[in-house]
């Protein structure tokens, strides 16, 4: 049976004393990420096609399909998509980055998005090309 | 293990006018009337093994609205079903026999309106506001819309 | 149940259950802006001993069983990961595996064995939190603090595998989203053994520390019958003696392969959950290292169509707290017929409400964390006495406050802070809301 006393954690505490601190100095100092760290979303508007498979799995209702013109196919005239991002309600998922066939879409290590402005949160460069 | 339970099951069933049926492995469901329910669970819960009552759902089905207490005891899950039409939401309670349940009727009453007769903490609300309007129905029926609520409670969110 | 009719409270008799009288109950709104899912108790007392508690909840009601008939199946996933953050992963598990049951699709070898090790990681961040809490609770920083910063080591290892510190969003129907980062079986097993050697050593502070032992040793005894009737789950039935253990009697994910034992403890009290914690710690531990080194090959995710065929099914397991339980209608469509979905906190809500009779009002911080509720839900309480007919109103930090100048009186006259005793208005800063007469 240990006996009872008090200030049981006296000596851990004076070892604990010579270690180095455990805090983080950000933002002084740059915060190492790990690879797979889900930041903010990006896409490569080169790769998108508009096939709006991202708009049908978001669950959090982040991307819209805007009409941007047409196309001629043979003899038919097809309508032409492209997304547009209200990223204030993304949560980081990964569900659309996971279900692009085209590889277009990506989840960067940029965290730093807080803003007053909701307007910065609208990511309209699909609609570009 | 599983064998000797699903005999018993099967034979309380019986007694019960009812018949028990496998859903898949480990799975059975029993179909019982409001009248022979709570003999029936009198019978599982002191005869047979079963004793934990994992929660009870409510159901809105057309007509009626089912009652699923579930009961779990070593790989083998018990779905007892009971009905009780939509007209007259009342039921008996089952406090007695497991104590455990009050809250969980407590929550069924809140959330589909049937009132457990035999429960002492029935008159009080647990999860509903308290400025709840009365003739708002209960929020799982199939009927109540989630829009007509947030506007009833002054909760409506100004969209841009 | 205390009626309010104007100033006066009637008495009467239901059921067993006594309905007490005392004038001008002041009325109380636990809403606190701090917390994750407030709760709040009325308490009934005779000068210092608790007489009967009476439960109100529904502060942080969302809707989710509403929502969810209305989203298709794999969106539903990724709400129900957000009811909680301690325990997301084990909430979009039973999810998923009670969807899976509808199908006729089986879960890859390899799934199994990694959802295992992101469960056992979230069971050690759980309980490392857990004591940390109690330390705060009773006074005892030192430990908080140093808790709280080897669960870092936890969560450095989820965000190294998952991507994200709480919500790891790994889940999918028949199987995992990522795949185990290529190198990382060394650092993890290297980790597990830090973390055991830390567990050992609070072990012993909790056994020899004079602080921990009088606050914990004999408070918030309850019996093995009781515990059993009132249907307690998790480590609310291991602490008295039961045997109750959802990864022993009914095994799910990879649970049948990798060999672990159930810890119980027979004393009943808040110290007896202090070491069953800590126990079950090195447990998890042992079994991520062991399931680290066997992981099998093969696949890890098999995708199946967005129609679920219709049926019920149930799945439950084994969350940090107790059981959690899904049960999934399907008619066969895009969406959901109905999703019920019960945590544990609520079916220890009755075991709690029974250990609290018969307490003192120092101890009701000590009770009211060992059951391990979401976070602090006890933040604001209101008190009847009924014998001196006095009334007051308490915030959780004036709460601790009284705990620790009732135990230790010395060690509270040289704090400078608010003291709270039975009756006196409280009238510092730190109440957040000011009651206005009812």
């Amino acid at each position: 049976m240990p006996r009872r006393r008090a200030g049981a954690v006296i000596p851990e505490m004076f070892r604990q004393m010579l270690e180095k601190p455990s805090t983080q100095a950000y933002p002084y100092k740059q915060v190492k990420l790990p690879e797979r760290f889900r930041g903010k979303l990006d896409i490569d508007p080169e790769r998108c096609t508009g096939c709006a498979v991202c708009s049908l799995v978001c669950p959090a209702s982040v991307i819209t399909m805007v009409d941007t013109g047409t196309r001629i196919v043979g003899d038919r005239e097809l309508k032409v998509r492209r997304p547009v991002f209200d990223l204030s309600t993304c949560i980081f998922c990964g569900e659309c980055v996971d279900n692009c066939a085209f590889k277009a879409l990506e989840l960067t290590k940029q965290f730093e998005i807080a803003t007053p402005n909701k307007s910065d949160l609208f990511m309209n460069k699909a609609l570009s090309k | 293990m599983s064998e000797v339970l699903l005999q018993q099951i099967e034979k309380l069933a019986a007694e019960a006018q009812t018949k028990s049926a496998q859903l898949r492995k480990g799975e059975t469901i029993v179909e019982v009337d409001q009248r022979q329910l709570k003999n029936f669970i009198k019978r599982l819960v002191t005869e047979t093994s079963a004793r934990h009552l994992s929660t009870i759902t409510g159901l809105d089905l057309d007509q009626n609205i089912g009652i699923i207490y579930h009961f779990w005891i070593e790989r083998n899950t018990i779905h007892v079903k009971t009905f009780v039409p939509k007209t007259a939401p009342a039921a008996l309670s089952i406090v007695d026999i497991v104590p455990g349940a009050i809250l969980y009727e407590m929550e069924i009453h809140d959330m589909f309106g049937i009132t457990f007769e035999g429960n002492p903490w029935i008159d009080k609300k647990l999860l509903l506001p308290d400025n709840w309007p009365s003739d708002l129905p209960p929020p799982l029926l199939k009927n109540a819309n989630a829009a007509e609520i947030r506007k009833r409670l002054g909760l409506e969110v100004e969209k841009k | 149940m205390i009626e309010q009719t104007g100033n006066a409270v009637r008495k009467e008799e239901s059921a067993g259950l006594m309905k007490y009288s005392a004038e001008n109950l002041v009325p109380f709104g636990p809403i606190h802006p701090a917390l994750k899912e407030p709760e709040y108790f009325k308490l009934v007392l005779e000068g210092e001993r608790i007489v009967e508690v009476i439960p109100r909840i529904g502060y942080v009601h969302r809707g989710l069983e509403k929502t969810a008939e209305s989203r298709p199946w794999v969106q539903n996933m990724y709400m129900f990961e957000r009811t909680c953050g301690i325990c997301s992963f084990v909430h979009s598990l039973t999810y998923g595996q009670a969807v899976e049951g509808l199908t006729i699709y089986e879960i890859p070898r390899r799934a199994k064995f990694i959802r295992t090790i992101i469960a056992e990681l979230e069971r050690i961040h759980s309980h490392l939190l857990w004591v940390g809490l109690m330390g705060h609770w009773t006074g005892f920083e030192t430990l908080f603090m140093w808790v709280w910063r080897d669960r870092e080591v936890v969560l450095d290892l989820v965000e190294a595998i998952s991507g994200n510190r709480v919500h790891k969003s790994m889940n999918a129907f028949c199987g995992v989203r990522r795949d185990m980062p290529e190198g990382m079986e060394d650092r993890i097993v290297e980790r597990m053994k830090f973390l055991v050697d830390r567990a050992n050593y609070y072990k012993q502070i909790v056994d020899t520390e004079e602080t921990m032992l009088e606050r914990t040793e004999g408070v918030g005894r309850i019996s093995p019958d009781t515990a059993e009737k009132l249907c307690a789950v998790g480590p609310m039935a291991r602490y008295v003696g039961l045997k109750h253990d959802i990864r022993l009697n009914d095994p799910y994910a990879a649970y049948e392969e990798v060999p672990f034992d159930i810890v119980t403890r027979k004393e009943g009290d808040a110290h007896a959950l202090l070491k069953l914690r800590l126990d079950e710690l090195i447990v998890s531990a042992n079994m991520i290292s062991y399931a680290v080194k066997h992981l099998p090959s093969g696949p890890i995710r098999i995708k199946i169509p967005p129609i679920i065929p219709a049926g019920e099914h149930s799945s439950h397991s084994e969350a940090p707290r107790g059981e959690i339980f899904y049960y999934v209608k399907s008619s066969g469509g895009r969406t959901p017929d109905r999703v019920k979905s019960r945590q544990p906190t609520l079916a220890n809500l009755p075991t709690a409400l029974e250990m609290l009779k018969g307490q003192t009002l120092a101890d009701i911080p000590v009770v009211l964390t060992a059951i391990d509720p979401c976070f602090g839900c006890m933040d604001r309480m209101s008190f009847v006495d009924i014998e001196s007919n006095k009334k007051w109103t308490w915030s959780g930090e004036q709460l601790r406050q009284y705990g620790i100048s009732k135990y230790f009186p010395e060690r509270s006259k040289k704090q400078a802070r608010t003291h709270s005793q039975p009756g006196q208005e409280v009238t510092s800063t730190k109440l957040c809301y000011k009651e206005e007469g009812f």
